[in-house]
């Protein structure tokens, strides 16, 4: 949002804030109560195979939707074809596999070099341009969501490629304990979970010690004051799109992998949850400020609320109406926190 | 007309054929023509002109719904899901509470309005962007909007209002000019009423309208009411025109909502509308509709084509920009 990029930059508070208006902690209280809450309604909650193995790989899919959404929302942009680069990438996966043969890992890097071009494709008109991010991005899902279905149905016939890695059928059902040293054998882990853990780490890495990720931040806090400082803002709002649309690809990969088929609907319901993981987790849309920890406990948070919700058997459309409100009174707790803690900040 | 928050005298040299809306003005009766012409003249008899008109009231609507948030660098992205909301509300008022046509419609825009204003007060009380106030928002309809009926479908509702979701006056479907009417409405405000002139002041720029003794509080309420109660039209006119309704209503308006007012020129960063834009433009994106149905294209290329369409609007526009400050 261009009138707001402008204004960004928010006035450091030059006291520190205490550690009870950190919201990372109110989402690590949330959580406990929550996880307790359902356990005590529903013992099967804490069922590991039913549940807390499912639960894990929902967790690792939504975690990467919102690191995709983070990697954009640092500069104050917004990625809304998140979903589409994530069903155009799985189709790249798929077509790679199914008509050239190749095994998982071609197939994967394929498809993230998919996504990553889509992004980078996204960061280079608005750079170029200077439009919106979020028209040219939701442009950019209209066109995408017309090409998949077109090209699944001139590729395939359908809507899903019949046949998928042989890699990916263990990716989807075993976990760790299926592995074993011996007399040792892992938790029970499903095997996407390293996956979204190692990308979260990158991310955070990236954001918080590379030159490349501070300059992001600062292009996102003040373009005009990065841009004055010898930062190619340009090249940097390019490169984070880029990575969005790679982790994107990313999370359409781990979604196949956990749905069993390369298909036309991967991403479908990415859009929502792909804000709620950072914005709960304290990353602003004004950008300049980023928190990967924060996107964790966020995914995790929406994922067990889902899980909770679905196991208490409410309806669909109850389970939208408590996340919404849920989201709602987040945020507006958060708000009040923040003022709170500012005011106290700001007595003598 | 573009309406912003500067007078008009302050552009000289700004020709009629200069104008975007001109442009696309151009583009829509070309556009008319060529797939009368295509169509062997079948697109101008009675019948498929009428369904044209008929099935254009609604995404003008939306698109107005979404501008007049637009014009305080808002966004509503709840417009959708509140239309398929309302819609769901009133056809229950008519068929299982039994209130007579028009006290359901009234309460359809009631409804519309509420919903808006309370979007607008969440803004403002929570200060949090209005972009995720109304993804939040819209989640929570959705949900209402389903547990109104469900997935079942309600039709038969009231006859008079059916009939007038048919009814042509001199060959126009009578929702289509309701539309219209809307569409005047909503310019009039823009254009001549102090609130409306306020609005955009503060979407042009917050801080100088503050300092000018305008809240921006209020603008933000009254651009989120407006929207609301807009999207409580929509709701109407498709119970009217569409005979049947259920909780699917609106899912396929928030992107059409967008590209209305975008492709017709409005900045996303608020300061200024064009009604007239809004309402070619959704013209345009109706007749890429027809065109898909007249020649049995895959009604997927209609979403790729009308995205190709915002991404080169965008495009043009900046570039048009770019010209306009080299020969200044």
């Amino acid at each position: 949002m261009t009138a707001q990029t402008e204004t960004a930059a928010p006035p450091r508070t030059p006291h520190r804030i205490p550690l009870w208006a950190n919201p990372r902690i109110g989402l690590v209280v949330l959580l406990v109560v929550l996880v307790v809450l359902f356990s005590v309604l529903r013992p099967a909650f804490l069922n590991t195979r039913l549940t807390l193995t499912p639960l894990q790989s929902d967790i690792s899919v939504y975690l990467v939707v919102g690191l995709a959404q983070l990697s954009v929302l640092s500069l104050g942009h917004m990625n809304m074809a998140v979903g589409r680069m994530a069903a155009t990438s799985a189709f790249t996966m798929g077509l790679v596999h199914d008509k050239l043969g190749a095994g998982l890992v071609l197939s994967l890097l394929a498809g993230l070099a998919a996504g990553a071009l889509l992004g980078a494709l996204a960061g280079l008109i608005i750079s170029r341009t200077g439009v919106n991010s979020f028209v040219v991005t939701l442009a950019m899902d209209f066109a995408l969501a017309g090409l998949i279905t077109i090209l699944y149905t001139g590729v395939t016939g359908g809507v899903a490629f019949p046949t998928m890695p042989a890699a990916m059928t263990s990716l989807r059902f075993d976990t760790f304990a299926d592995y074993c040293l011996g007399d040792v054998c892992g938790p029970r882990v499903p095997l996407v979970v390293p996956f979204a853990v190692l990308a979260a780490l990158l991310v955070g890495l990236l954001f918080r010690y590379s030159r490349l990720g501070r300059e992001i931040l600062m292009t996102g806090a003040s373009p005009r004051a990065a841009e004055l400082s010898g930062i190619p803002t340009k090249t940097r709002i390019v490169q984070a799109h880029a990575l969005s649309g790679l982790l994107a690809a990313l999370a359409g990969f781990l979604l196949a992998a956990n749905n069993g088929a390369f298909s036309a609907s991967v991403g479908d319901s990415f859009l929502l949850p792909s804000f709620l993981a950072p914005v709960l987790g304290g990353t602003l849309l004004v950008g300049g400020a980023v928190s990967v920890l924060g996107a964790v406990l966020g995914a995790t948070l929406t994922q067990v609320i889902y899980k909770g919700l679905n196991l208490l058997q409410f309806q669909l459309d109850e389970l939208q109406l408590y996340i919404g409100l849920v989201l709602l009174a987040a945020l507006s707790l958060d708000r009040a926190r923040h003022v709170l803690a500012q005011r106290r900040g700001s007595r003598p | 007309m573009t309406l912003t928050a500067a007078s008009r005298a302050t552009l000289p040299g700004r020709h009629l054929w200069r104008t975007p809306e001109f442009t696309l003005g151009v583009i829509a009766v070309a556009g008319f023509l060529a797939l009368a012409v295509a169509t062997g003249g079948n697109l101008l008899s009675a019948g498929t002109l009428g369904a044209f008109f008929r099935f254009l009231a609604v995404p003008i609507v939306i698109g107005l719904s979404q501008m007049v948030v637009l014009a305080v660098g808002q966004m509503n992205l709840s417009v959708g899901a509140l239309t398929g909301f309302c819609a769901m509300a009133s056809a229950w008022l008519m068929l299982e509470a039994g209130l007579p046509a028009p006290l359901a419609v009234l309460a359809a825009l009631l409804l519309g309005l509420a919903v808006g204003v309370g979007n607008g007060a969440l803004v403002v009380l929570t200060r949090i962007n209005g972009f995720i106030v109304t993804l939040a928002t819209m989640t929570i309809i959705q949900g209402l909007r389903y547990g109104v009926n469900g997935p079942d479908t309600y039709q038969g509702y009231s006859a008079g209002l059916r009939e007038f979701g048919r009814a042509s006056i001199l060959g126009l479907p009578a929702v289509f000019l309701v539309a219209v009417a809307v569409a005047v409405l909503v310019a009039l405000f823009f254009g001549r009423t102090v609130t409306g002139r306020q609005l955009l002041a503060s979407g042009g720029s917050p801080f100088a309208a503050r300092l000018s003794g305008i809240s921006h509080d209020r603008s933000l309420i009254i651009a989120h009411g407006l929207s609301g109660l807009l999207a409580g039209v929509a709701a109407v006119l498709t119970v009217a025109a569409s005979g049947s309704v259920n909780a699917t209503i609106g899912d396929d308006l928030l992107l059409p909502s967008f590209a209305a007012p975008i492709i017709g020129g409005v900045a996303l960063a608020g300061g200024m509308v064009s009604v007239t834009g809004t309402l070619l433009a959704a013209f345009l994106i109706r007749l890429v509709d027809v065109m898909q149905a007249q020649f049995g294209i895959n009604p997927r290329w209609v979403d790729l084509i009308i995205g190709a369409v915002v991404l080169g609007a965008v495009l043009l526009g900046t570039v048009r920009a770019k010209l306009q400050e080299r020969s200044t």
